[in-house]
């Protein structure tokens, strides 16, 4: 049994099949070890494995080769040991019954995961009040909003008090309201508070960035780099990003003869398209970028900022976390 | 740190976990209304059909020729008692089998999946429920015909036929686990359902003798626990001669179960690291 970590993955890999000759190779050969009490993020983008890489360690799928030790049990020897010592979270609404109370559905959760009868009342009240879903106790949850769903989603979670939670794009489809809600819950409560190991998944730099001790990047079912999120950003070649906010189609392939300009990624957000170029002289290819996006369509604004987890990926990959080109 | 539960502490775990799924089910199902009350009128509706051919084809209700082939003149209260265990029917193709597409359905299939308990738990808890929701059913049935018939039963045969049935739910609880596991890896898992029971209330003496079967099929029945279940159910509660003895119609419902049961978890355990390692449950 392994003392320290909490998690180790060893050369894991899963390969699914697409027809007879077609495959996917999920995840292709990915190692990582997380320490007990450690917010660990995998970052990338849709389709980059995440989900894959949580199933596995969370006993939903056997990998193809390779080891996987959760709180010391091994996936292929010791599944119910692993899931007894894991909670998993995902993003979504589906993971409770509709049809049942916020109550109805602890108690449900509480008698699969053997949470002793006796405890089971005291701890509903806990969760529920901790979560602030005191006053929705005896209502369905198809009639509470997102929010408060993904909130009993936690609740769930955390009926047996895991000492690991594997959290899967735990702010997806989430307000911004709910959204500050959760990643504070997740950093402040969770981690900081009771000191739980988190395994987190998502492809919000943001999110990543504010939250993880340390991250890994993946992309095509591997792991392309792995650091704190200050020495990921400190790796960049080039320290400084230049971002053009315009409107309008751009294609990445017309800033293809700028020098100086290693990574370009054009994102879209609230109806603008920005596009950043990570460089080290902004002043030089200042000009040419806007001479070419001005032969396209119509610039708002021009800055000059420090990188950000995005741009990391953007150099080391060439993929955009937010489509994974 | 303690490594995993003592075994009886697993075995109640287990058996907490099945009954939580049961009581679970009641509360969803409970929350449907119109079609739980609909499940208690179908039944009703279903058996005239089997009785207005029977009284069609015998001018009443008392046929010379079903008394000399079973020992049982009256077609109703034959038919009635054979009718009764085609919810058993339901439970094992239909609930069992549906149980792990219904959380599928639900968006709960992986949630309860990462639970420490074995996958079959959640196919039993449904057998569970699905056994209580039929027989309270049945029980209804049963008082309601045969007070409208004046259907007499033995009323002293009403244990050991309860024991009969016993066995035969077990073995039948086989038959659900195997379509359970084949859920997990067939997308239209529901022909499998169908076709099962289909077959299954062609060769068990629900409406007929077993001896009005071609020999082929009254063989296959001989395989099956439904046909020992109502055999013996209609010779303790209305005195229907058996071909067999009853000692040898118990004996075969316990081989048939244990086989059944064994070759059910065999098949399900089978399916379920296939589900895993193809990622099926995942792709419908």
């Amino acid at each position: 049994m392994i003392d320290n970590g909490a998690i180790t993955v060893e050369g894991i890999y899963k390969v699914f099949k697409k027809g007879r000759s077609d495959e996917v190779r999920a995840v292709d050969g990915i190692s990582f070890d997380i320490k007990k009490g450690e917010l660990f993020g995998l970052l990338g983008p849709n389709g980059a494995g995440k989900t894959t890489l949580i199933k596995c360690i969370s006993t939903l799928l056997i990998p193809d080769s390779g080891a996987v030790r959760v709180a010391g049990y091994d996936i292929y020897r010791e599944p119910l040991e692993v899931r007894r010592h894991i909670g998993v979270l995902t993003g979504g609404e589906r993971s409770l019954y509709w049809k049942l109370n916020p109550v109805e559905n602890l108690r449900y959760f509480a008698a699969l995961y053997g949470v002793p009868r006796k405890h089971v009342g005291d701890r509903i009240d806990y969760l529920l009040e901790l979560m602030g879903l005191t006053e929705k106790a005896g209502a369905r949850v198809e009639k509470l909003s997102s929010g408060m769903k993904q909130k009993l989603s936690i609740a769930r979670v955390l009926v047996h008090d895991p000492p690991i939670l594997l959290v899967d794009e735990p702010t997806l489809g989430l307000d911004p309201y709910f959204a500050r809600f959760i990643r504070d819950f997740v950093k402040n409560e969770l981690n900081r508070k009771q000191g739980k190991t988190i395994l987190l998944t998502t492809h919000y730099m943001d999110e990543a960035d504010e939250l993880c001790g340390r991250i890994a990047f993946m992309n095509r079912g591997r792991i392309e780099a792995m650091d704190t999120p200050v020495r990921l950003k400190r790796s960049m070649p080039q320290k400084q990003v230049l971002e053009i906010k315009c409107q309008g189609a751009i294609e990445k392939e017309i800033f293809d003869r700028v020098p100086d300009a290693a990574g370009i990624n054009i994102t879209h957000s609230d109806g603008f398209v920005y596009v950043r170029i990570n460089t080290d002289n902004p002043e030089m290819i200042l000009s040419s970028m806007i001479e070419l996006i001005q032969q396209k369509t119509k610039i708002f604004s021009v800055r000059v900022t420090a990188p950000t987890l995005e741009d990391v990926f953007v150099d080391l990959t060439g993929a955009s976390l937010r489509n994974g080109k | 740190m303690k490594r995993g539960e003592g075994s009886t502490k697993r075995v109640f775990h287990y058996l907490r976990a099945i009954n939580a799924e049961n009581i679970k089910e009641w509360k969803i199902e409970l929350t449907y209304k119109p079609d739980f009350i609909r499940q208690f009128i179908e039944p009703f509706v279903y058996l005239f059909p089997y009785l207005l051919y029977g009284y069609a084809l015998l001018g009443g209700r008392y046929s010379e020729h079903l008394k000399d082939m079973t020992g049982i003149g009256d077609m109703v209260a034959y038919t009635f008692i054979g009718y009764l265990f085609i919810g058993f029917l339901n439970t094992a193709c239909w609930a069992m089998g549906f149980s792990l597409r219904k959380e599928q359905w639900y968006g709960t299939l992986e949630t309860i999946f990462v639970a420490p308990v074995p996958r079959w738990v959640y196919v039993a808890g449904m057998a569970l429920h699905s056994t209580c929701h039929q027989g309270l059913i049945m029980l209804i049935q049963a008082v309601v015909i045969t007070t409208f018939f004046a259907i007499v039963l033995k009323m002293g045969g009403l244990f050991p036929a309860l024991a009969l049935v016993l066995l035969m739910l077990l073995g039948l609880y086989g038959l659900g686990i195997i379509v359970a596991g084949l859920t997990i890896a067939l997308k239209q898992w529901w022909v499998v359902s169908e076709a099962l029971s289909t077959l299954i209330v062609v060769v068990t003496p629900i409406a007929y003798p077993l001896a009005v079967l071609p020999i082929v099929l009254r063989k296959a029945s001989m395989f099956l626990p439904t046909t020992y279940g109502i055999m013996g159910v209609r010779h303790f509660m209305l005195g229907e001669q058996l071909a067999v003895s009853l000692p040898t119609i118990f004996l075969r419902l316990a081989i048939i179960m244990v086989v059944w049961l064994t070759f059910g978890m065999a098949t399900f355990l089978i399916m379920d690291r296939y589900g895993r390692k193809k990622g099926s449950l995942s792709v419908y």
